[in-house]
């Protein structure tokens, strides 16, 4: 430390702001570290339901195959429990393009806005997605019959 | 007092952090990812993630890489270059500017970047709680005025005002925290996700020079990508005969797949792809596609992309006129950074490792945040907490070393706990501060010793001697021992129980950890020693309470059980294992004479108190280093925008 005057009122103001910012960024991180605490208990198991998720698709493309009564009761059970934890299936098929929830990987022939095909499911954990669905999407030119 | 924030406005993706505490932080978008994809939909005013989903279904109205057209004309030949590369209509707008066509409407490149710095802005607001109205936004290198202007002009449109334009490079040196480098020559590599840019910096007293910059604005990992997913491709149309390229939803489903193959290949040396019913034979019956892509074909599908990036190396070095070994230190930025073989590849070219240690993918945002700090005020003079480097205790029974304190905690801090007497009548004990990590006192670097006297006379394990340690935020400890029954105490102040070198610290773990086996069994062995004494004393003790009440056979057995304990605890060397044995006999033995006592429904003795013994030392003066505090020097950028 240099012996050089202090300008009090100045190091006083300093000190102050110091002081109001170090409060603020606590008081700010108390909050933070609250509501990280509550969704850390509503969606630890956020990772896990979404890594499972690509196992169902499969599951279920090989039930759609192969119509086995003993694959289709297991996929049954599969689904019962990622809805026990409040996995929700986003509809699709047939409603409005909504890009919140929704990712075309292609524009196909249909309805102009409209979900054609669900090219792989998108699933909701309590209203907050867990994995958006990919999706052909209509272009407007209605085939003809 | 709002904050400045530090936003890394890219071509693919954009980022912001802030400083908090004097520390950057990456703020999450609202959809909980640190970067956001820098594509904007206009018409409905989507941007980001919501926007780059529904990019096929509009890709005349999607915008993606503006950065591309920033404060560009029409003319430019990186402008004809991109609209081959884009679907939306870019078109010549005032003063022969390149502006967007959507709809009916015209967009300067401005606003739309301004889309992407205003969700910045909202989702900072969301995460700190405040409204946030300044911003410190990154530039490359090579931008010249006009797209700086451009650049700042964006950010005004989107509510911020710009405090600072600076260069990536540099923003990225001031996030490896090499500001306070004196004249030093750093490159920074930076390989993103559709551009490729490499800077030769030099670095003295706070201010950056940016010496050379070279680049090729049309690689990346999005190239890296490519390569994979046609591979994927053509060798499933060998095994297969069909071609996943003509079907969308599997080729939605292969770059998904070669995207995750190449993270995970940068960690593994190899993995698989496994991604069944993917397509439909020519019968019908349903194809899988399942293959294994090991690191070293990765290698060989991307080698000559890596190889592309080292041309502009050599030009940028050569335009700085300066040599390969004068490149003092490399700094990554860029998602595919992460790659061994580019990691090795300027590794070798440079015959030096490259520093990789801040998030390549957040780098240059945390930098931003870093010099909003400081403009802000906020980081210069910043208040930083200092942590013990190592732990702190003090000499136990049999030199074993209890920690009171535990390394890496910040300081101010204190802890207290309840010691005693290791040996009848002791009326001092001996308070050795010892700094280390290794289990056994001699091994640890003593900070200072002092005496407490005047202990009342009493049976060991029964005075309460109460240790407590301080630090202060200045670093210097202080040590107290307080004998609880008669109040009287004693201290020391230790200055330097948090300022070491890095050597030292470094040290003093690697210490602990080559011995770290050793000691264990030091450690256990002093232990064994330990409960082995207290259970003479015990023994000893009972016998003599319990008086004419025991069997004269009983007591002689314990007697000579007891003998034979103290024999071994006297012979030199004494293992561990031969301890406990004589010991667990001595055990069975009073355990016998307790139950025969209570049989013969006689009260037995007092339960001998138990309690942590203090040893005794001797006293030896020990001096302390200094702390050397940091302060963090004045931050300049080299180049400036008013």
């Amino acid at each position: 430390m240099s012996k050089k005057k202090i300008n009090w009122p100045e190091q006083l103001n300093d000190l102050e702001n110091k002081w109001k910012r170090a409060l603020a960024d606590y008081a700010n991180l108390e909050k933070r570290i609250d509501n990280e605490k509550q969704s850390f208990v509503k969606y630890s198991n956020l990772k896990l339901l979404e890594k499972l998720l690509p196992i169902l698709d499969d599951l279920e493309a090989a039930e759609k195959h192969l119509k086995d009564q003993g694959l289709i009761l297991g996929v049954k059970k599969l689904r019962e429990i990622l809805k026990s934890e409040g996995v929700e299936e986003i509809k699709a098929q047939g409603e409005e393009f909504q890009p919140k929830a929704m990712e075309v990987i292609e524009m196909v022939e249909g309805p102009k806005n409209k979900v054609v095909e669900v090219s792989s499911k998108g699933y909701l954990i309590d209203d907050r997605i867990l994995r958006v669905a990919k999706v052909k999407v209509g272009g407007g030119k209605i085939k003809e019959n | 007092m709002s904050k400045i924030i530090g936003i890394d406005l890219g071509t693919t993706n954009s980022c912001v952090a802030v400083m908090e505490a004097g520390k950057p932080k990456v703020i999450p978008s609202a959809e909980g990812r640190n970067i956001i994809p820098s594509v904007v939909e206009p018409v409905k005013n989507l941007v980001g993630e919501v926007a780059k989903r529904q990019i096929i279904l509009n890709p005349e109205n999607t915008i993606s890489s503006v950065k591309r057209l920033m404060g560009r004309r029409f003319s430019d030949a990186e402008v004809k270059k991109s609209q081959k590369m884009v679907a939306y209509k870019i078109k010549e707008g005032k003063d022969g500017m390149a502006v967007i066509e959507v709809g009916n409407k015209t967009y300067t490149p401005q606003e739309i970047s301004a889309k992407i710095l205003g969700k910045c802005k909202a989702d900072a607001e969301a995460f700190l709680g405040e409204k946030v109205e300044q911003a410190v936004i990154t530039v490359p290198a090579y931008f010249d005025d006009a797209q700086r202007q451009a650049t700042k002009q964006a950010g005004e449109i989107a509510g911020l005002k710009v405090e600072r334009i600076i260069n990536e490079p540099t923003a990225a040196a001031l996030a490896y925290g090499l500001e306070k480098k004196k004249g030093e020559t750093i490159a920074v590599y930076d390989l993103g996700g559709g551009t490729f840019d490499i800077s030769i910096l030099e670095i003295g007293d706070g201010v950056f020079e940016v010496k050379a910059t070279n680049g090729d604005t049309h690689l990346g990992g999005d190239d890296f990508d490519e390569r994979v997913v046609d591979w994927i491709a053509d060798e499933f149309k060998k095994d297969q005969g069909v071609d996943l390229r003509q079907d969308k939803q599997a080729l939605q489903r292969i770059r998904d797949a070669a995207e995750k193959a190449k993270i995970e290949l940068s960690s593994t040396s190899e993995t698989e792809i496994n991604q069944p019913y993917i397509t439909q034979g020519k019968g019908g019956q349903p194809l899988h596609l399942t293959m294994k892509i090991s690191r070293a074909k990765l290698e060989q599908l991307v080698g000559d992309l890596i190889e592309k990036t080292m041309e502009p190396v050599k030009l940028c070095l050569k335009d700085a006129k300066i040599k390969v070994a004068d490149v003092e230190q490399i700094i990554f930025v860029g998602g595919m950074t992460r790659m061994p073989k580019v990691y090795e590849t300027v590794k070798s070219f440079f015959g030096k490792e490259p520093n990789r240690s801040v998030n390549p993918d957040e780098v240059v945002a945390v930098g931003a945040a870093i010099q909003g700090g400081v403009l802000g005020g906020e980081v210069k003079d910043v208040l930083l907490l200092d942590v013990t480097p190592l732990t702190l205790g003090i000499e136990t029974l049999g030199s074993v070393r209890t920690p009171l304190i535990d390394r890496n905690t910040t300081v101010p801090a204190s802890k207290s706990q309840i010691f005693s007497t290791a040996a009848d009548n002791q009326t001092q004990v001996e308070i050795n501060v010892l700094q280390g990590e290794r289990p056994m006192a001699a091994d640890n670097k003593s900070l200072g010793r002092f005496i407490l006297d005047g202990i009342p006379s009493s049976p060991r394990g029964i005075p309460q001697i109460e240790v407590i340690f301080d630090i202060d935020a200045n670093g210097i400890l202080t040590v107290k021992a307080k004998d609880k029954a008669t109040n009287k105490e004693q201290m020391i102040t230790i200055k330097g129980a948090v300022g070491l070198s890095d050597e030292e610290i470094k040290q003093a773990q690697a210490e602990a950890e080559k011995y770290a086996e050793e000691d264990k069994t030091k450690k256990e062995l002093v232990e064994a020693r330990n409960q082995a004494d207290n259970l003479v004393f015990t023994a000893e003790k009972t016998l003599k309470d319990a008086g004419d009440k025991v069997k004269p056979e009983d007591k002689e057995k314990v007697e000579s059980e007891v003998k034979n304990v103290k024999e071994v605890l006297a012979k030199e060397g004494a293992t561990k294992e031969e301890i406990q044995q004589v010991a667990d006999k001595l055990s069975e033995e009073i355990q016998k004479v307790g139950a025969a006592m209570y049989q013969t429904q006689q009260k037995a003795g007092d339960q001998p108190p138990e309690g942590e013994p203090q040893k005794e030392e001797t006293a030896k003066d020990k001096s302390s280093s200094d702390k050397t505090s940091k302060d963090k020097d004045k931050v300049e950028e080299g180049e400036v925008v008013e």
